[in-house]
């Protein structure tokens, strides 16, 4: 995809405002590593220090208010829990949405079109709007604040993948099917051994999308893990900053820790999760 | 072969239609279902109907507080249309004239989209807090106290900022979508246009705006749609009653409040919960309607 500036002349003061907004861009963007950075140096800080110094370097290393968190809290549980909910929920969720797509798009029947308006609904419902009923269905079948209730609820979320795959099944030819057919492959062996191979990189950007939701998904977790025992990571960060003055030290390590598994994986796979959101990873 | 072939799609499909049609479709119907009747949860479901509309409506406690959400929503959607959307395309024709250092920009403006609405909020404590927050003593450090604020704590300020803050995290999926559209653009196109000598602004506006828009068209269908059901941020930044004078009060809050909160009249009735959830998907079905034909306008053929 790269491409050669159209290979025009600039004028002096075109090159001149390309500059200045690109300046401007560049001191925007800062703020993030501002803000990051400050939390960052604020978490190790002591209570004492952090408090008479806000904005600064810590006058010493200290991993108290990691150890709070950690230990005197069950910042790990939280961890955990957010860990299974993502996890189960991704992948849960991906490989139903290529089943599905795979479903729709290789077979003739009838209702097919149906089909694909069908799974295109959650697409354009917010889950909000459907919150209300989802706590009283998870009531009614016993799994309402427990984690597998809501991996369920996540793994049902299969709109946008579904659609994605849907279209890249299209870009695939069946040829590579229909001759392991012919070698007397059935379909369920076609379908792992065969196009869930080549599915390999729309794959991975779903997931990554879907991952990423999920582990900072706050609303549904909300409503429908109302238990300490099976609260998230933002739920617990959430409970933090609504006490923010209290626990001050606590909320800064507890975003960091937070934090830093999704930044890494966004300076690995930014690309992949820019093409996963623009529909990148299945065009031409 | 062929029959065999035609039974078994409906192995690959079954899991996810079951999983697809309780969760996902179910609820929909169930909140209109349940939007007609008076019910805490428990016990018997009192059928009253359109009564729970009425009272989002023409009941004097309630009126003000739902139509003060529908009101900032309607800000926020026109907010979406009018500040963020433009602001996202900008940068995206930004990035794709490669400015200086665009590759960095890029990386760095889309990171805040992996950050989560509960993380930007504490952001936002530490740079807006009153007392302790980062721009209250830099304006002191600096020696001018006149310019500090409350932020959140004031009415003007709060929606302003929430804006900020929401440009700050979501715009980069925007820019990047919006981006990939531009770059879709037949390179043809591009050359002919610079051999017959247009400006910049006519390639911007004669060009590049017109053969990229309808393919925008769905994201700003579903920004529209995600504006009318925006939650988070408020929630965390003004905690669950909207603000100081519910400036940051939203219906999806109102919803919210009144179902799993304490209810109008301290009872609980779901009921009510989901008249109110019935109202917002109403609101986005003739938004997006409408908005599909004013895009549609547009439509150029390829």
């Amino acid at each position: 995809m790269k491409r050669k500036q159209s290979g025009e002349i600039l004028s002096p003061t075109a090159k001149l405002a390309r500059a200045v907004l690109a300046a401007v861009l560049i001191v925007y963007t800062l703020t993030t590593v501002f803000v990051i950075g400050i939390t960052l140096l604020d978490s190790l800080k002591t209570k004492g220090d952090l408090v008479s110094n806000f904005v600064g370097l810590p006058r010493a290393l200290s991993f108290e208010s990691y150890r709070k968190i950690l230990i005197e809290d069950i910042f790990l549980k939280y961890f955990k829990n957010s860990i299974v909910l993502t996890v189960c929920g991704t992948a849960g969720c991906t490989f139903i949405a290529a089943l599905t797509a795979y479903g729709i798009s290789r077979y003739d029947f009838k209702g097919k079109s149906f089909l694909t308006a069908y799974f295109l609904v959650g697409m354009m419902v917010p889950v909000q709007v459907s919150v209300l009923p989802l706590f009283l269905i998870l009531k009614k079948i016993g799994l309402l604040n427990k984690l597998p209730g809501m991996i369920l609820v996540y793994m049902a979320g299969i709109s946008m993948a579904c659609f994605i795959f849907q279209k890249f099944f299209k870009t695939i030819p069946v040829a590579l099917e229909e001759s392991a057919r012919l070698d007397g492959a059935g379909d369920f062996t076609i379908f792992f051994r065969i196009v869930l191979p080549v599915c390999k990189p729309v794959i991975v950007t779903m997931a990554l999308i879907t991952a990423i939701q999920e582990w900072n998904d706050f609303y549904m977790p909300m409503v429908l893990l109302g238990n300490k025992n099976v609260k998230t990571l933002t739920l617990a960060i959430y409970q933090y900053i609504s006490q923010f003055t209290r626990y001050m030290s606590e909320s800064m390590a507890a975003v960091i820790i937070t934090l830093i598994p999704i930044i890494i994986l966004y300076f690995v796979f930014s690309s992949q999760i820019v093409e996963g959101l623009t529909g990148g990873a299945v065009k031409g | 072969m062929g029959n065999l072939k035609k039974k078994k799609h409906i192995l690959f499909i079954a899991p996810g239609f079951i999983l697809y049609t309780i969760f996902i479709i179910l609820p929909i119907f169930y909140v209109f279902y349940l939007s007609v009747f008076e019910w805490s949860g428990l016990g018997e479901m009192k059928f009253i109907g359109l009564e729970n509309f009425r009272t989002l409506f023409f009941n004097e406690r309630m009126a003000p507080t739902m139509f003060n959400a529908l009101k900032n929503n309607l800000k926020y959607l026109l907010c979406v249309w009018l500040i963020i959307t433009p602001f996202q395309y900008l940068i995206a024709y930004l990035l794709y004239i490669k400015i200086p250092a665009y590759n960095y920009i890029k990386f760095m403006i889309f990171m805040p989209y992996v950050i989560s609405s509960a993380i930007v909020s504490f952001f936002a404590t530490l740079l807006f807090d009153p007392n302790i927050g980062f721009l209250n003593k830099i304006f002191e450090w600096l020696g001018h106290p006149e310019w500090q604020s409350a932020w959140f704590g004031d009415p003007d300020r709060a929606f302003k900022l929430m804006i900020v803050l929401i440009i700050w995290q979501g715009a980069g999926s925007g820019i990047m979508i919006f981006y990939s559209n531009l770059m879709d653009i037949s390179r043809d196109i591009m050359d002919s246009c610079r051999i017959d000598g247009c400006n910049e602004w006519q390639r911007f506006f004669r060009i590049l705006l017109p053969l990229s828009l309808p393919s925008c068209a769905s994201i700003i269908t579903m920004s529209t749609i995600w504006a009318l059901a925006i939650f988070d941020m408020p929630f965390i930044l003004g905690g669950a009653n909207g603000g100081v004078n519910g400036c940051l009060d939203f219906a999806n809050m109102v919803f919210y409040r009144y179902t799993f909160g304490s209810g109008l009249n301290g009872k609980s009735n779901l009921g009510f919960g989901a008249s109110i959830c019935v109202l917002m998907f109403v609101i986005m079905l003739f938004v997006t309607v409408l908005q599909n034909k004013f895009l549609s306008k547009f439509e150029y053929d390829m």
